[in-house]
């Protein structure tokens, strides 16, 4: 979960480090424009890279040009979300840029703190054309780093005189705000020496870990809650994420009920594979409740592009009967018409079984283009037989 | 002998007094699997289906020192703890099934056991099942029989589809094995490529991957030094760019961890592609075929 820079700077500044006094202003108005000594930086607040070369950095000498160039910049579109905030901090001037990061190592299982003395550019370019330029430091889990460690690594990085403790401060605070606040990246890009011999962070990026985000109430007290980052949601993502679920609409006209991400993920290649079209992908997670899978079946129901319904589960942690009472209940008070041919197999399967004949034997109707196969059926042909439902209904 | 579990294996159940692990002990007990003890912390002195509840696994083994694999059950704020207790108790392999646990403390569980010599299987697995023998998880058994096919996955359904897609076509497997969806697994691919290469009840290996992560790839090289046939089956190829797909483990980032990445890498050190899951028996086949023929 990725944070904006505004907020990540306020993570930043509960744990001492030097961040300047900015403001944050959205459409509401620009009274805190008082607030700031020009001339100041203007940055739109954006999960995407590259916000320089979108025009999403200005800079302003008085009032009256900042409230000029906030207007252009909020609105604007950048990585598929409009830019609803900027934020506003006085301008300094650079002498140097340094870069630093901590982040979790999935190839060694361990943290990895990175410096360099190119700071302010692409990292990622750096590691490809200047290796040596891109220091690595692994820390075992659970480990402190120690003042003397990080006072080599600022060592390292070219800093001494008084900027030589500031330095091991800034590395000390953030490895300390990355294992306390359970981030998986958190970065300073750049790290400024300005003219004047301070030490300031200029820009932040935390990433955070959704799934450690109840133990730290904290967050949520500065309005840090989840988020999606990746693109606009759909009208249809959006009741799906209100209901938990997890869900992308696609561009077929299949609808996908799977199990688990696991298979939903099969369920979309082999879809395609037979040749025809998903509408979605989804996930139920484990276990899930029978209200969220007839939420999960209104999503698709309801989508027009859907013409027939694709639907599996193998009951494993997730049972048979309450996914067979689910699409009952979701049947019998909805009445869709639309073909749904579906897979039934697992843990609790005979009791799913009974509940899904007798809903049958209680309302032909309404269960006429409804078929649940079982654990013989290969679930291809279950895909087949789908696939050329869709077809027969347009 | 199957690899993890087998019929002769003592486990325990911590979480056992949970809805989910209060049911599957039930599945598992059935199945034949031997239990040994569960663990609840305030509930010791009761009984999940006849099998008796302790405070702390420290009980558990001193009544029950045979026990050598646990299964993990409890929440996630829960599940670093109940890891470590596990390891200080001398567990050898630790199923944990609980999903969505805080990735710094997977790291964390995950170093400690490295460092005792301990197996961690997941989080976020379904288990692992030695058809006929023994079953630790939520496995649905309907989806296995009993065979010389070792399997390996991510995903817990996509275990079962597999299995059953091997079963229809007359093959069973020796051990299944589900490595978890969560995105710090303590037992990667190559792991139990290892473990399968080893166990003389395995002919071959099937191992399905999808998108999201280096595991597969990381896994590539060992199929290269392996003697039995491997059959890869990948998914997340028609997965939309830069979409995150459910749980964290897939999510497509520029050009690591696509499903195009983790086939090529495959394919380049031997393994058998099968773009199906209806295919793998069948390339099954032929592999053995030409390797008792």
């Amino acid at each position: 979960m990725r944070l904006y820079e505004y907020e990540a700077k306020r993570v930043f500044a509960r744990y001492g480090l030097p961040v300047l006094p900015g403001v944050v202003i959205d459409s509401q108005g620009y009274q805190q424009l008082d607030k700031v000594t020009y001339p100041v930086v203007i940055k739109g607040q954006a999960f995407v890279g590259g916000r320089g070369k979108s025009g999403l950095v200005q800079f302003a000498n008085s009032r009256d040009e900042a409230q000029e160039k906030i207007a252009s910049v909020l609105g604007k579109c950048h990585g598929g979300h409009a830019i609803e905030r900027v934020l506003v901090e006085p301008r300094v001037n650079i002498e140097r840029e340094l870069y630093l990061s901590v982040i979790v190592d999935r190839l060694q299982h361990r943290f990895l703190l990175m410096t360099s003395r190119r700071g302010g550019v692409d990292i990622e370019e750096v590691a490809s054309s200047e290796p040596e330029e891109l220091l690595k430091y692994h820390l075992n889990i659970g480990a402190d780093m120690h003042a003397f460690m990080a006072r080599k690594t600022a060592s390292g990085l070219g800093l001494s005189g008084p900027l030589l403790n500031a330095g091991t401060a800034v590395i000390l605070g953030l490895y300390r705000l990355f294992v306390g606040y359970d981030c998986k990246v958190a970065e300073i890009n750049p790290l400024a020496v300005t003219d004047d011999g301070r030490l300031l962070v200029l820009d932040a990026k935390v990433d955070l870990d959704e799934d450690a985000m109840f133990r730290h109430p904290v967050l949520k007290d500065m309005g840090i809650t989840a988020r999606h980052e990746v693109g606009e949601l759909t009208d249809r993502e959006k009741v799906a994420k209100k209901a938990g679920i997890p869900y992308v609409d696609l561009d077929g006209d299949i609808g996908v009920f799977p199990g688990g991400a696991g298979f939903g993920i099969a369920a979309i290649d082999l879809i395609q594979h037979y040749g025809g079209k998903p509408a979605n992908f989804m996930d139920s997670g484990g276990a899930p409740t029978q209200e969220k899978l007839r939420a999960m079946l209104g999503l698709l129901l309801d989508n027009p592009r859907v013409k027939a319904i694709f639907g599996a589960r193998f009951g494993g942690i997730s049972r048979c009967d309450d996914w067979a009472k689910a699409v009952v209940q979701y049947v019998v008070e909805n009445k869709p018409l639309k073909p749904m041919v579906m897979r039934m197999a697992g843990n609790m399967e005979e009791q799913g079984r009974k509940i899904i004949e007798q809903a049958k034997n209680e309302h032909p109707e309404l269960f006429r283009k409804i078929k649940v196969y079982a654990y013989d059926m290969p679930i291809e042909e279950v895909i087949k037989e789908t696939i050329r439902a869709a077809k027969a209904e347009k | 002998m199957a690899i993890i579990v087998d019929k002769n294996t003592a486990t325990i159940v911590q979480g056992v007094t949970g809805t989910n692990a209060a049911l599957h002990t039930k599945f598992m007990l059935k199945y034949g699997t031997k239990i040994v003890g569960g663990v609840t912390p305030g509930k010791g002195g009761q009984h999940v289906e006849d099998v008796p509840v302790y405070d702390t696994v420290r009980d558990c083994i001193d009544e029950n020192p045979e026990a050598t694999v646990t299964s993990i059950w409890v929440p996630p704020r829960f599940a670093k703890d109940a890891i470590l207790e596990a390891i200080d108790t001398g567990m050898k392999s630790i199923v944990v099934i609980t999903e969505r646990i805080p990735i710094h403390d997977m790291l964390y569980a995950r170093q400690a056991a490295k460092e005792r010599g301990v197996m961690i299987i997941g989080g976020n697995t379904p288990g692992v099942i030695s058809p006929g023998k023994a079953l630790i998880g939520m496995l649905p058994k309907i989806a296995f029989q009993s065979g010389r096919i070792g399997t390996v996955a991510r995903s817990g359904a996509v275990t079962y589809y597999i299995a059953n897609s091997l079963n229809l076509a007359g093959l069973g497997e020796s051990t299944s094995v589900g490595l978890g969806g969560d995105p710090i697994l303590g037992t990667n691919f190559e792991d139990v490529l290892r473990l399968f290469e080893k166990d003389s009840e395995t002919d071959a290996v099937v191992m399905a991957g999808e998108i999201g992560g280096v595991y597969e790839e990381l896994a590539a090289p060992y199929i290269g030094e392996m003697s039995k046939p491997v059959v890869a089956y990948i998914t997340g190829k028609a997965a939309p760019q830069g979409k995150r797909l459910g749980h964290a483990g897939a999510i497509v980032e520029g050009n690591m961890g696509t499903a195009a990445s983790k086939i090529k890498a495959l394919k380049d050190n031997g393994a058998l592609i099968a773009e199906t899951l209806s295919e793998i028996p069948v390339l099954l086949k032929e592999a053995l075929g030409s390797v008792i023929g």
